[in-house]
């Protein structure tokens, strides 16, 4: 990093040019509910990225997370072929797919990409939770091959006094459990915490619309800077938003950078 | 959309919607005093800002607006944001005489129709928005306090009022765009405007005349929307009328 801290690039303008940064949470593409300056074109988001300086961006398409996986996971890829240094694939499952089309879709991407980076759920847009049978075969693929997956909440049923996220990271140790909107309110702080106390392999994303002040310090006093990784949720929200966040919180560089693009490094294996 | 920013420029940012007093779900990092407002001020480079005391949101309007006023007292960087009613139940001074105070003290008001019980409509609140508009009082107002038929409305029928929103989100868009076409007196603070290029939208289509910044401290950090001013595609000029120009020439100062 330049001798300028984070605080004075941010108060400055001053991209983070010298530092590795990896958003692990974006979408791309336009949806229905809103309308998207620039379409949420791949363009459109790496102009937005370069704003501040964001090396390379993790993305589920919206139409994947809305009604079309296979054509959202082909939007993704062939974006992540056209600009394979800034746009990285999460393959994004409905269970309520056939298993079998499942299955390919995994077999397929394994095959195109030469290995899948991550997974995405978003298990409200799905209308289910994230036990339902049809991510089966994600969770065994992702497990066998060490890799990620981002969910917008870990919902599925408590069992003995145990949540679904934290039986399921103690069920498969080498998937990351990435925690979407994590840090967006306190009440999802507070809870998510106390998950990456119960297993190492549980993450806090801080993408989303909610800053509440004094939460991302907290996240990193009691979760660690290891636990936190950045997300912006473009192009829903504009980057600035959450890195701003983060280059002004009232914690170390070195933490910063972890959040920033370290702890992703590890957790996509780049 | 352009990807330059704005390295090494400074510009004079005012913060429409600062906050100090104890509140309802106060947590152990927030501040909630003038100290700990001017220490995060520094700290972010806000050299302005507006300022409401919780008391008159969330205890006694007459009460928390004489507090502002007493708190601010010596601080000329720091102008009062009072919480209005309507006149009917006499619990401020008349809205003319209240409308003149705001005014001479480069101030703006702030209304909480919903939690205060009142009805952000002519029949409901008439004069009270009267009495601001021929005083061109800045009124600041929640979305969570009234909805874009009602604002439409106030927009519409008082056209000297300027009126700041706050409290927004990313999905606004196709609210406001119709709103912004037809009526000049239509602002939107920027730290909730989340939505990817927005700034940068609003000003292709409607001018960064329209758009205000402010940070929602001490409830919510100030850093990103920190960020949407210092890394934009914006012109100089038009980044400075957002920073803060904008809000300075609204209060007159």
């Amino acid at each position: 990093m330049s001798e300028a801290t984070c605080v004075e690039m941010l108060k400055s303008g001053l991209r983070l040019e010298d530092e590795l940064v990896i958003d692990i949470h974006a979408h791309m593409g336009p949806w229905y509910n809103f309308h998207i300056p620039g379409d949420g074109s791949p363009e459109s988001m790496i102009a937005n990225m370069d704003l501040m300086g964001i090396d390379m961006t993790v993305a589920s398409p919206h139409i994947a997370i809305g009604p079309d996986i296979e054509e959202g996971n082909r939007q993704v890829a062939e974006a992540a072929q056209t600009y394979p240094d800034r746009i990285l694939p999460y393959i994004t499952i409905n269970p309520r797919y056939p298993l079998a089309t499942i299955e390919a879709e995994i077999a397929r991407y394994h095959d195109e990409l030469g290995g899948i980076p991550g997974f995405k759920f978003h298990s409200s847009c799905h209308g289910v939770d994230c036990s339902h049978v049809g991510y089966g075969p994600v969770y065994d693929y992702a497990n066998e091959h060490g890799l990620p997956i981002l969910s917008h909440v870990w919902d599925g049923p408590d069992q003995d006094g145990k949540t679904f996220l934290t039986r399921q990271a103690a069920a498969f140790p080498n998937i990351s459990f990435l925690h979407a909107h994590s840090g967006n309110a306190w009440e999802s702080i507070r809870k998510l915490i106390r998950e990456t106390k119960l297993n190492p392999n549980v993450y806090l994303d801080i993408a989303g619309s909610g800053r509440p002040y004094g939460g991302l310090e907290y996240m990193v006093q009691e979760a660690g800077a290891d636990r936190v990784v950045l997300g912006t949720d473009l192009p829903f929200i504009d980057v600035r938003c959450q890195f701003g966040r983060l280059l002004a919180a009232r914690i170390s560089d070195d933490d910063k950078r972890k959040i920033m693009g370290l702890n992703a490094k590890r957790i996509f294996n780049l | 959309m352009s990807s330059e920013t704005h390295s090494g420029a400074q510009f004079r940012v005012m913060d429409c919607n600062c906050r100090i007093g104890t509140f309802e779900k106060v947590e152990p990092p927030y501040f909630t005093d003038l100290t700990g407002l001017l220490a995060e001020m520094d700290y972010l480079g806000i050299q302005q800002a507006l300022v409401m005391h919780s008391w008159a949101s969330s205890w006694a309007p007459r009460c928390g607006n004489d507090l502002i006023d007493e708190l601010l007292a010596g601080h000329d960087n720091l102008y009062p944001c009072y919480v209005g009613l309507p006149g009917a139940t006499d619990e401020l001074p008349p809205p003319a005489e209240f409308a003149a105070h705001v005014r001479e003290q480069h101030g703006a008001v702030r209304l909480f129709p919903v939690n205060h019980q009142w009805d952000f409509t002519q029949w409901g609140a008439g004069d009270l928005l009267e009495a601001l508009d021929a005083r061109a009082v800045p009124v600041l107002i929640d979305m969570q306090q009234t909805n874009w038929n009602q604002i439409a409305e106030v927009l519409a029928r008082y056209q000297q009022l300027p009126v700041i929103v706050l409290g927004t989100s990313y999905r606004i868009t196709r609210h406001i765009y119709p709103l912004f076409a037809k009526h000049a007196n239509l602002y939107l603070e920027s730290n909730t405007f989340q939505i990817t290029w927005g700034i940068e939208d609003v000003c292709e289509r409607f001018g960064a005349d329209r758009l205000i910044f402010g940070t929602g401290l001490p409830e919510n950090e100030g850093g990103g929307a920190l960020a949407q001013i210092t890394y934009n595609g914006l012109t100089d000029a038009d980044t400075a009328l957002i920073a803060g120009d904008n809000l300075r020439s609204l209060l007159g100062i």
